[in-house]
């Protein structure tokens, strides 16, 4: 952690999401036939079990319909897999960060 | 007669490469010195559960506790609770993992193993040694426990060695990569076992997503064998990139979809085949899908109509029906009773009905299967429940405590009440109408 003058945790309210944050969200939702409203993911939740209450199968359907969007592709030999899977906030960064534009 | 000498731990020549690593290929006679180091540091006595999710050490560690006489729990679930309940069953129980875990038991480490010195002969198991132990998980994660003994699971690597000519003498040797864990017994018998017992090597690192499949198959020699499920299949074609030349593609699971098996012999130009198979009696059958409807059981297997006769386990009860056609051939007629099999788990729909009437608030409610169950991998159960001033999240996050997630219903419709007849029955038919508006 850096001890710079930064203002601590700035306050996003928690369910805020971000335009990209929302349109993963919706992509998900909409792949996995979730019953939640994309407005409603809690960004910083896990994805998997506890939180959002995914499974495998959902992981390879995720997968894909990333990779149809974004050109994104997932992999699980990637070191930073579980912190990419981590959450929405997490999932949305990776895809950010790798996607063809 | 002379009593049984036993069968071999691996049937294999010391030279004859085993698994591929990411550094490099191991060969039989490494893998028996190392998993002879790492025996030395496992307990006197107990029983293993080897969470490995690197294929290699899933091998090593499973060779060093059958070194060692233990007994390995085929369990991939890392959950603290459910290692307390299986350490609350099987004495002794220890944990082999490759990753950290969160436990109070016994963990060995399995990581980079020093090899013991000198020429190590694999020894002679008893046929009757139980050497894994194989869980079916049914609808709440309540698992039943499966005894293998060695002779069973040898007799049916043979088996399925002579069925997809995997034998020594009946070409180069294979490679296989496998989307399925090694801790699922098809994943175990695909590639822990065949490794051991015929001609074989097993990629060792994890591939679960359609970019890893694709990669690690081309840096497999030939002759490449892909051992998946129909969700797997159906991602890595909907991928869209062809894999390099493979020898076959085995699916297992769940029942393959006609279209999927046409496409991957289309697209991909290589034989699509299929286990029939259970945790309980192991790979039973297998088919060419795309070309024919009916299942030829592996050698030594003999099916019934209600059970099936496994070498070294004696009858077994079949989950499903089964019709005898043309010689010892057979077609699978469905499931029997109302059971339900989604990733890879089995669960009954009366069971899960009732865990449903156990949540407070529900006064009536009932899961429906749809369909295409059977044909489409990523189909899900739904749900259709009269719980009045409760909502649907409320009742879902219940369920979440009591079923295995994948039995989750997607989606849980409220409704006023369910269309049930003057006895009180609901009618696939009211129910279906009910579904479809």
């Amino acid at each position: 952690m850096s001890a710079g003058p930064m203002t601590p945790t700035t306050e996003l309210p928690a369910t805020r999401l971000l335009p990209e944050e929302l349109e993963v969200a919706r992509l998900i939702v909409s792949a996995l036939s979730l019953e939640v409203a994309p407005e409603e993911i809690e960004p910083e939740a896990p994805l998997f079990n506890e939180g959002l209450g995914l499974d495998s199968i959902d992981a390879l359907e995720m997968a894909l319909a990333i990779s149809k969007a974004y050109n994104v592709k997932l992999r699980s030999d990637d070191e930073r897999n579980h912190r990419i899977f981590a959450s929405l906030r997490s999932l949305t960064a990776h895809i950010e960060k790798n996607r063809a534009r | 007669m002379p009593p049984e000498p036993g069968l071999p731990l691996i049937g294999r020549a010391a030279e004859e490469v085993i698994c591929h690593r990411a550094g490099g290929l191991v060969t039989v006679g490494r893998l028996l010195a190392e998993a002879t180091t790492l025996a030395a540091q496992l307990p006197a006595a107990g029983h293993a559960v080897n969470l490995c999710t690197d294929r290699y050490r899933m091998l090593l560690g499973f060779v060093a506790a059958l070194l060692r006489g233990h007994p390995t729990l085929l369990n991939a679930d890392a959950s603290a609770h459910r290692l307390q309940a299986l350490a609350g069953q099987y004495p002794g129980t220890y944990l082999l993992a490759d990753a950290p875990v969160a436990t109070s038991l016994p963990v060995i480490r399995v990581g980079e193993v020093e090899a013991a010195a000198g020429h190590i002969a694999p020894p002679l198991l008893p046929a009757d040694r139980i050497a894994a132990i194989a869980f079916t998980s049914g609808s709440t994660g309540q698992p039943t426990a499966h005894r293998k003994p060695w002779g069973a699971l040898v007799a049916a690597a043979r088996a399925a060695a002579e069925r997809f000519t995997l034998r020594h003498g009946d070409g180069p040797p294979s490679s296989i990569l496998a989307t399925v864990p090694p801790q699922h017994m098809y994943g175990f018998e695909t590639t822990i076992m065949l490794p051991l017992q015929a001609d074989v090597a097993c990629h060792a690192g994890e591939s679960f997503f359609p970019s890893d499949v694709l990669d690690a198959l081309a840096a497999l020699p030939p002759r490449r064998w892909l051992v998946t499920t129909p969700l797997h299949l159906r991602a890595l074609l909907a991928e869209g990139r062809r894999p390099v030349p493979l020898a076959g593609v085995i699916s297992a699971t769940a029942p393959l979809a006609p279209n999927l098996a046409e496409a991957v012999e289309r697209d991909w130009a290589v034989p699509m085949l299929e286990i029939y198979g259970a945790s309980e009696a192991g790979s039973m059958a297998s088919r060419r899908s795309a070309r024919e409807a009916d299942w030829l059981p592996y050698p030594g297997i003999r099916m019934g109509v209600e059970e099936v006769e496994v070498p070294g386990l004696g009858a077994v009860p079949l989950a499903d029906a089964i019709e005898p056609t043309a010689g010892e051939r057979f077609r699978l007629l469905g499931r029997r009773a109302d059971l339900v099999k989604l990733g890879g788990r089995r669960a009954s729909l009366a069971e899960l009905n009732r865990l449903l009437a156990e949540v407070e608030g529900v006064a009536d409610g009932v899961f429906l299967a749809p369909e295409d169950i059977e044909s489409n991998p990523a189909a899900r159960l739904s749900a259709y429940v009269v719980a009045p001033g409760r909502s649907a999240e409320d009742i879902l996050a219940a369920l979440r405590l009591r079923l295995e997630p994948v039995f989750l219903p997607r989606p849980l419709v409220l409704v006023e009440a369910l269309p049930r007849d003057r006895l009180g029955k609901l009618t696939r038919a009211a129910l279906r109408a009910m579904a479809t508006p």
